[in-house]
């Protein structure tokens, strides 16, 4: 078992969180959406796994590398 | 209605029917007439900077009002207005202090549980940046428009949309370039050319454009530039250098690499200001020689022009109807929806200026 971080590229806030704890994903999968700069950004997984913790909430604002959620494989 | 759908990034886009809502209370309902293909499509399309998919690109556009919504009091049917991408609240802390640009308020999308404003057979397709301009109708919020003259013709008015404000809008906003003073501008695509230009309206004594290919350099010429540097040499820092004695008062990089950014610093004399305008690829880090900082040289970014776009793009509209802004040279061509892959890839190899997407 591998415990993976998903990190934000950019600084923005938390548009739309599109899966939760527990959900399974395939690598490429969009765990939730930012918004920085009117842009919408995918968060996508890096790899399969199931999803064990997400640590934001919609509208929290997020800085770049912050930890989003992670993901055990 | 037809729309121009992104669905995998790097592939081309497909021409699809797809189901665009109704206005909202502060919503508006606008008939494309012409849209730009701007360089910023591509970074998107090529997944340097990513985005939600499927989406419909385009974000450089000029039309007719079609429909408003309730509440909507500023513009009626039959309005032309240009779109810009800087949707403003107007009323957080950078609207009122008149910095619209910045403004980064989620109220002027829809939020996630409302409809869609565009869709197909129910699921979403995700608005780019407020506006997606390769479709035949746009539905976008009151904030995201302008009212402009009726004699501008609207394929020009387009480029005032984005490329114009955004390069324009560097020079009089983001650096405040004051009259005398020595330019160069790295890149000499849409948004480049528009610096030169609006280094040439503010009155710079000597505008250095700086490409790699001839032709863009001709253009960069015609609409304002006073020398050129071809710089696949490689050697264009030390050219300019020498060529203004010590460097330039003001820089722009309107490519969006590291190197280009750089190197926009590394010209710049004492006390100089580089504005980076590219969109430099997430992830990539820009590195200065900290010794420079001595000479008080300072660095810059730049978003669509720093622009205040409800009072700056009728006045490009003055500007280019008494001749001071040279539009007309920046349209290579003119072209269908349908054709729009073709002219992201002409915009990719670099060598033309822009194609613009005409509606029937
Ligand atoms: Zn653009
Ligand atoms: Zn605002």
């Amino acid at each position: 078992m591998s415990r993976i971080e998903v990190e934000s590229e950019i600084t923005g806030n938390v548009w739309k969180i599109e899966l939760k704890v527990g959900d399974k994903v395939e690598a490429e999968d969009v765990i939730m959406i930012l918004e920085s700069m009117k842009m919408e950004i995918p968060v996508e997984a890096p790899s399969a796994g199931t999803i064990v913790e997400i640590l934001v909430k919609e509208e929290d604002s997020v800085e770049e590398d912050q930890i989003l959620a992670i993901i055990e494989s | 209605m037809k729309a121009a759908v992104l669905r995998e990034a790097n592939k081309p886009m497909e021409i699809e029917e797809v189901q665009i809502s109704k206005p909202g209370p502060r919503e508006v309902m606008v008939r494309p007439i012409a849209a730009g293909v701007c360089h910023s499509d591509l970074h998107f399309m090529d997944g340097s900077y990513p985005y939600m998919l499927p989406t419909i690109l385009g974000h450089e556009s000029a039309g007719i009002v079609e429909e408003v919504g309730k509440d909507v009091t500023y513009v009626k049917k039959g309005d032309s207005v240009i779109t810009c991408l800087s949707a403003f609240c107007g009323h957080c802390n950078h609207c009122l202090t008149g910095h619209l640009s910045r403004c980064n308020s989620p109220e002027v999308s829809r939020k996630p549980e409302e409809e869609a404003r565009i869709s197909k057979a129910g699921s979403q397709i995700h608005q780019f940046l407020n506006l997606s301009s390769f479709a035949e109708l746009m539905l976008i919020h009151e904030h995201a428009l302008v009212k402009v003259r009726e004699d501008m013709p609207m394929d020009r008015a387009a480029l005032i949309g984005c490329s114009t404000t955004t390069g324009v809008g560097a020079v009089f906003h983001t650096a405040k370039v004051e009259p005398g003073s020595t330019v160069a501008v790295l890149g000499c695509g849409g948004v480049g050319l528009a610096a030169i230009n609006g280094a040439a309206i503010a009155g710079a004594g000597r505008i250095i454009a700086v490409d790699m290919v001839d032709s863009k350099l001709d253009l960069a010429k015609a609409v304002g530039a006073t020398d050129v540097v071809n710089a696949s040499s490689g050697e264009a820092v030390g050219q300019i250098i020498e060529m203004t004695q010590g460097g330039c008062d003001y820089t722009f990089e309107a490519i969006g690499l590291k190197a280009t950014a750089e190197q926009a610093f590394q010209m710049l004399a004492p006390g100089g200001t580089a504005t980076i305008i590219g969109m430099i690829p997430v992830g990539t880090m820009v590195e200065l020689h900290g010794v420079d900082f001595l000479s008080e040289k300072k660095i810059q970014g730049s978003n669509m022009g720093s622009n205040r776009f409800r009072v700056d793009m009728p006045r490009f509209v003055d500007f280019y109807l008494n001749g001071k802004l040279h539009l007309d040279q920046m349209i290579s061509k003119h072209i269908k929806l349908e054709q729009v892959n073709d002219a992201l890839e002409a915009l990719k190899s670099g060598q033309e200026a822009r194609h613009i997407i005409m509606f029937d």
